[in-house]
């Protein structure tokens, strides 16, 4: 059971991104990506849609194995600029895992 | 059986049928012999010619039947090709072309009766079949001159809603005198009910104003409103309608903002009745949005639960500054919204209701309107955090899709269930002030169970078939299983029904949006203006001929007879004195044959579909076996 975290994404806000609303869910980015880790980049997505700022945390392993060759932005077809919003993962990341994750 | 060299020495029998062979282009000769058809043909009793066509509707082959009519080589015709429903008012109009009668022609389907079912030789034998038959009838075809009857200039609509109110409008423009008959004292229907309408955003009341006046100021539009049909007789262009009016009573009618009244004031003190003669009837008569039963998705458990169309009315009523959203002094920080409530339900997974009925169709304007709510609020209210649950999103259409695109960049959370899986709402126990939490396993979220936390909760209610039982059985209307009212053909005849001279507008047909029942509207008046413009009507002739001679005034006919009015018993004076004797009435016989199956001296028979006829169709099936010997 996951509750949803209303503002999740306006705090993302600071990080950079505001685009991840966006994303319709199509899974285009993950069929593009290079990157064999199940469902990435959509899956973070998705968790900073709903707020799941934990899965986000846990997760955040995945965000340093992404290349930044920004295919999955160019093949997006909502303009939802995943590789961009990886990057304000990584900020959003670097901010707060000491904080709230036991690593 | 017969012998084929014998039914030729029947002196009544054309000696000069021609029979016309299509290959339509493969579609039959790839599975019909159709040369070897043509060989047999030419041997049948009667037949003069025998040709074939790769397409007999194209000019060429309609000009191969013009050329023989006009040599004198052929006086009856036999087409053997596609269905009758396709091309037999192209050959019969092909065969006036050439100056003859266009009843001297039947038809034999060798293309969905023959080559789309069977294959090989079995496919040739059939066809030879079938036009063995029809060249046995059509030696006994008769010219026959079609049914005239004057048709009055003047149409009905049912119904002043949108669609009854555009389709009025559409008709009097082309010339008709037009009755409106609306049940309510209000014009408008169930969209007055809307506040600003997907997908553009105009203000609807402003749409239902403008059309209103259209009708209201049109002169040749009478609009009865508080007014039903009561009772209902004739044929197509000679309708009577008994219309009742009653008593105002404004008080049992909630009035939406967007309703039009046109008569306020004005209450007639008794209830009164009038008989309204016309020529079509234009039923617009829309729909009822679904109520959802206690207990559905929370609905009357808990008062934080809305359908849609209360959500909007709530809406539009909404005056509080700030960026969060308040009905009735309750602040809505964040609210679910819920799709296909009452919509595209499944057998088995849904919970019938009382009679046994599903909805298994999708309501198609629940998407975009619940959509447009929810722009509407985000516009307006930015901080009311909107969570979307739906199956799929259907915003078909123009200008449709990008409500979709556009909630989501204005924030709003989609989320995803199954049919079989769908979200619960229940009272929120977490301890935070939210009254409700709505549970759902998202899709878009790998199945994950997600509790959404929320001030309220509105479902997007869709559309049901609105109670139009009186009508169904006054006018004998076909109903589909989802209960709207049934077009003839989906695609070819959208806004005729299979009554001839009725039509439907609007969402008395299926749910549809307000372009969509404008749409409809306007088809179906154009359709009974171009029915009843020339003032009378032609119909087929295929219908009962009482032979006075041998009638012998039994009344069997009339018991049998299923078209109300179609036979009744006359005292006709013959040189034995006054004799009952029975009278078709052309217009109102639908030419069934009842009537000639039950007449005890065969003096009741069909035109076009004589019994003879039908004998001579039976001896040439099994004659055919002797030929092919
Ligand atoms: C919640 C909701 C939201 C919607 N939002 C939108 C939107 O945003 N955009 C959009 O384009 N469309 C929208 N629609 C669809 C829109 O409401 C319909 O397309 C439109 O109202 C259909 O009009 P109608 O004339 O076919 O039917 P109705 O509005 O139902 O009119 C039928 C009329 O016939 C009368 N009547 C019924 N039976 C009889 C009888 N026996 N004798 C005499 N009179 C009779 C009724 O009183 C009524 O006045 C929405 C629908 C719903 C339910
Ligand atoms: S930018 Fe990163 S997430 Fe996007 S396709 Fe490349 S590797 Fe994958
Ligand atoms: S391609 Fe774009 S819209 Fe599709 S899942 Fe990835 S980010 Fe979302
Ligand atoms: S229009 Fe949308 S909400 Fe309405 S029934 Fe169809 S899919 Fe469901
Ligand atoms: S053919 Fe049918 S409708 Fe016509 S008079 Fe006979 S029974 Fe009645």
């Amino acid at each position: 059971m996951t509750k949803i975290t209303p503002d999740f994404a306006e705090e993302l806000k600071k990080y950079g991104d505001d685009t991840a609303l966006i994303c319709f869910n199509c899974g285009t980015c993950v069929a593009i990506c290079p990157l064999v880790s199940e469902s990435f980049p959509r899956r973070l997505i998705r968790y900073i849609q709903i707020g799941a700022r934990d899965r986000i945390l846990e997760n955040a392993d995945d965000l340093w194995k992404c290349l930044h060759c920004g295919l999955c932005t160019q093949t997006c077809p909502r303009a939802a600029d995943p590789g961009e919003v990886i990057l304000s993962l990584k900020r959003f990341t670097v901010a707060n895992w000491r904080k709230s994750y036991n690593v | 059986m017969t012998d084929p060299k014998k039914m030729k020495k029947n002196k009544e029998k054309s000696e000069k049928i021609g029979v016309y062979i299509c290959y339509c282009g493969g579609n039959i000769s790839d599975h019909v012999d159709v040369e070897k058809v043509r060989e047999a043909a030419e041997k049948f009793p009667g037949v003069a010619v025998a040709r074939t066509n790769s397409f007999m509707c194209s000019d060429p082959g309609q000009e191969l039947i013009i050329e023989d009519l006009k040599n004198g080589v052929v006086d009856r015709v036999v087409v053997a090709s596609c269905a009758p429903s396709l091309h037999e008012n192209t050959f019969r109009s092909a065969i006036t072309r050439a100056g003859a009668n266009p009843y001297i022609y039947d038809h034999a389907n060798i293309r969905e009766q023959v080559s789309w079912v069977l294959h090989g030789d079995k496919a040739t034998y059939k066809a030879e079949k079938l036009v063995a038959a029809a060249t046995g009838k059509a030696g006994l075809l008769e010219p026959l001159d079609p049914i005239r009857v004057n048709a009055r200039k003047h149409a009905t609509v049912i119904g002043g809603g949108i669609a009854g109110l555009k389709a009025a409008r559409v008709l009097a423009d082309r010339g008709l005198e037009v009755v409106l008959i609306e049940k309510t004292p209000f014009l408008g229907g169930n969209a007055a009910g809307l506040d600003t309408v997907a997908p553009l955003g105009e203000q609807c009341s402003a749409l239902i104003a403008e059309l209103a006046k259209g009708v209201l100021e049109h002169t040749a539009i009478t609009v009865l409103t508080r007014s039903e049909v009561v009772g209902f007789n004739g044929y197509v262009g000679n309708y009577n309608l008994q219309v009742k009016t009653t008593l105002s009573s404004s008080s049992a009618f909630d009035k939406a903002a967007g309703h039009v009244v046109p008569f306020e004031g004005d209450n007639a003190d008794t209830p009164t009745e009038q008989n309204v003669k016309t020529g079509a009837v234009v039923l617009a008569t829309g729909f009822r949005s679904y109520q959802p039963k206690t207990g559905e998705y929370g609905f009357d458990d808990h008062r934080e639960v809305l359908t849609l169309p209360e959500f909007i009315k709530q809406l539009s009523e909404v005056n509080c500054s700030g960026d969060i959203l308040e009905l009735n002094g309750r602040k809505i920080r964040a609210m679910a919204v819920i799709h296909c409530v009452g919509s595209r339900q499944i057998p088995g997974i849904h919970e019938e209701d009382e009679n046994g009925y599903l909805n298994e169709y999708c309501s198609r304007t629940c998407c975009s309107s619940i959509l447009h709510a929810a722009n509407t609020v985000k516009e307006q209210f930015p901080k009311t955090n909107i969570y979307d649950l739906y199956r799929d999103i259907r915003t078909y259409g123009r200008g449709q899709e990008e409500l979709y695109d556009r909630a989501a960049r204005n924030r709003v959370v989609f989320l995803r269930f199954e049919a079989g899986n769908s979200p619960t709402v229940s009272a929120n126990d977490d301890g935070s002030d939210y009254a409700l939490k709505v549970t759902i396993e998202d899709g878009l979220t790998f199945s994950e169970e997600i509790e959404v936390p929320v001030d309220l909760v509105v479902l997007a209610t869709g559309m049901e078939a609105g109670d139009v039982s009186d009508l169904v059985s006054m006018m004998k209307l076909p109903v589909g299983t989802d209960k709207f009212l049934q077009e003839v053909h989906p695609k070819l005849a959208p806004v005729e029904m299979s009554v001839s001279g009725i039509f439907l507008a609007g969402t008395a047909q299926a749910p549809m949006n307000i372009s969509e029942a404008c749409n409809g509207a306007a088809a179906a008046a154009v359709k009974t203006a171009s029915l009843l413009s020339k003032g009378y009507l032609e119909l087929d002739p295929y219908v009962a001929a009482v032979d006075q001679d041998l009638c012998r005034g039994t009344g069997a006919c009339v018991d049998a007879c299923l078209a109300d009015g179609a036979l009744e018993m006359i005292d006709a004076e013959t040189e034995n004195g006054t004799e009952k004797k029975a009278r078709v009435v052309p217009a109102l016989c639908l030419g069934c044959g009842a009537c000639v199956a039950v007449c005890p001296t065969g003096a009741i028979d069909l035109k076009g579909w004589s019994l003879k006829q039908y004998e001579a169709m039976v001896d040439m099936i099994v004659a055919d076996e002797l030929i092919d010997i």
